[in-house]
């Protein structure tokens, strides 16, 4: 975990269009590191996390209820804030600050999936996120 | 005759006194130096609730709970939760620092529409009001107070949407 975070730190200090170097250089770590089977980052599997509806008190529930259903939009929370898109292409500052990342990542995966994300989940995540046009 | 005059103007100065300290009352006292940390990380999600809504043990409550916060995750580092919670505190409605701790039958109130005080200030808003879309619910204060989170909550400045 404390690769991860370093790697989001490197990621973070890199210039503008970070997905692809993040998404190498966390490959490489995770490769060097204990995941059995990993052969990188999927934009795909990623896209699919971020619509995954779950159930959550009764009711339907996934990243896209309150980001939106495009990822290059504007969302809203459930007690009415702005949230700035999710997607780097247009929001440059997105994923610019590793605590701020881990912090929602703990948050928000409780939060929709009631439990923590695997390292995998969320690289998958950002890569779709920051490769998205 | 003059002192049923006197008496009437005194009233009269006296209902005006009432009423202005009435609309003094809904403005919260605000402190002077507003914590970054709470404008940002309360303020991410909603509004930045003024500390002066809720007395000090429902604040301490709050934040002792932050990982269940009204069915989401909210929680914090513990330095940015110690740093929010002091300002919550010390601006509380009755800046009660006291743990929240419940005596016996007594019941600590989190939510900030549970508040006699709440209750007392909308008396004349329909249910429905709240419901419409351009409020989305009661928790939307800047809806129609739009210097909530600055604390002003005057009477005459209120405007509800349609």
């Amino acid at each position: 975990m404390s690769r991860l975070f370093l790697l989001l730190l490197a990621a973070s200090l890199a210039p503008p269009g970070p997905g692809r170097l993040f998404s190498r250089r966390t490959a490489a770590g995770l490769r060097r590191g204990s995941t059995p089977g990993f052969s990188g980052f999927s934009a795909e599997r990623g896209k699919e996390l971020y619509y995954r509806r779950n159930t959550k008190d009764g009711k339907a529930i996934s990243c896209a209820s309150c980001h939106s259903d495009d990822p290059r939009r504007s969302g809203m929370t459930p007690s009415f804030r702005k949230i700035g898109p999710m997607a780097s292409a247009v929001n440059p500052e997105r994923f610019r600050d590793p605590a701020k990342v881990e912090k929602w990542f703990r948050r928000n995966c409780d939060d929709v999936l009631s439990r923590a994300c695997t390292p995998l989940e969320k690289g998958d995540f950002l890569t779709f996120l920051t490769t998205l046009r | 005759m003059r002192y049923l005059a006197s008496l009437i103007a005194a009233s009269l100065l006296l209902a005006g006194t009432s009423h202005a300290e009435e609309h003094e009352g809904r403005r919260l006292a605000m402190p002077a130096k507003v914590s970054a940390a709470w404008k940002t990380e309360c303020g991410s999600c909603h509004m930045a609730y003024p500390p002066g809504l809720l007395p000090g043990r429902s604040w301490n409550a709050l934040m002792d709970n932050l990982s269940h916060h009204f069915g989401s995750n909210a929680s914090l580092d513990k330095g940015t939760e110690a740093e929010i919670r002091q300002f919550l505190l010390y601006a509380s409605s009755d800046r009660d620092t006291r743990p929240a701790k419940a005596a016996p039958g007594e019941r600590i109130v989190t939510r900030i529409t549970d508040t006699a005080r709440f209750a007392d200030w909308h008396e004349e808003v329909r249910a429905d009001v709240f419901r419409r879309q351009s409020v989305g619910s009661a928790a939307n204060c800047m809806a129609c107070h739009r210097g909530a989170e600055q604390g002003n909550f005057d009477e005459h400045q209120v405007r509800i949407p349609r």
